[in-house]
């Protein structure tokens, strides 16, 4: 038994928000991005989240974690442009398949479920400091 | 001695079940898992092992089963998940706060003690 093993599950929590929350960032910084190193327009790009098994007894505690940072194969859309130096021949331009609103509301629950496993973080500290003073008497 | 012992059970089962609470609020939002939560008052009530003497007392309700951990049946969302997180922080907080509740009358009980050994 770990003693302060629930620490660790909330900084797993912590860790993988924040990840999420660069990639979402990745993602709206390029909304524009016609040109990639794969070629094509930019892709947006999702974080897989997993359960991790941190502690068996005497209760399971399990973490989280980013197994996979996935791309979003759906085809972005079409915008006629002939002046844009990545235009078709017909002037069509393919541009990313990111969507600014659904990136925001994303970065929103990102960000709640963060401060959720700060508040998380904040009452084991309490429960522990409180069970410290004991050692005062 | 007896409300030592209960308090440390107490104290034990209210670590515990922190411990399952924070690991619902990390999955927060990982697909397919589902919260889980420990049952509490009947493992305290077999702890606590209540004397009835009378006919209107109020004794042990439920027999057995030591803080055991389920799975929540509440309906799930579309990944799987069925972790409501404002839920989580509003049970972890009460939680917290039976915790804190022990460990302050064990704080008292041990004053108590000490006082009644310096007389």
């Amino acid at each position: 038994m770990d003693t302060f093993g629930v620490f660790k599950v909330s900084a797993s929590a912590l860790e993988a928000q924040k990840k999420r929350m660069n990639v979402i960032a990745s993602n709206m910084a390029n909304a524009n991005s016609t040109r990639t190193e794969e070629g094509g327009p930019y892709k947006r790009k999702d974080v897989v989240f997993s359960s991790v098994l941190m502690e068996q007894a005497p209760v399971e505690l399990e973490g989280v974690e980013v197994v996979d940072i996935a791309a979003d194969n759906t085809p972005g859309k079409t915008i006629y442009d002939p002046g844009h130096p990545d235009a078709d021949e017909n002037g069509f331009v393919q541009m990313p398949n990111v969507n600014i609103v659904e990136e925001m509301t994303n970065m929103m629950m990102a960000l709640r479920a963060y401060e959720a496993s700060v508040s998380a973080f904040n009452i084991s500290k309490t429960m522990f400091m409180k069970t410290l003073e004991l050692t005062r008497q | 001695m007896d409300s030592f012992k209960t308090l440390e059970q107490l104290i034990h089962f209210t670590g515990m079940r922190h411990g399952v609470l924070t690991s619902n609020i990390a999955n927060a939002d990982t697909p397919n898992y589902k919260a889980k939560d420990m049952n509490f008052t009947q493992a305290l009530d077999a702890e606590l092992d209540l004397k009835t003497t009378g006919p209107g007392h109020i004794g042990n309700s439920v027999e057995g089963s030591q803080g055991q951990i389920s799975a929540e049946a509440s309906a799930s969302w579309e990944d799987g998940n069925n972790v409501e997180v404002d839920m989580e922080v509003a049970k972890m907080t009460e939680n917290a706060m039976l915790f804190q509740t022990a460990v302050s009358l064990l704080e008292t009980k041990i004053r108590m003690f000490k006082t009644a050994l310096r007389r």
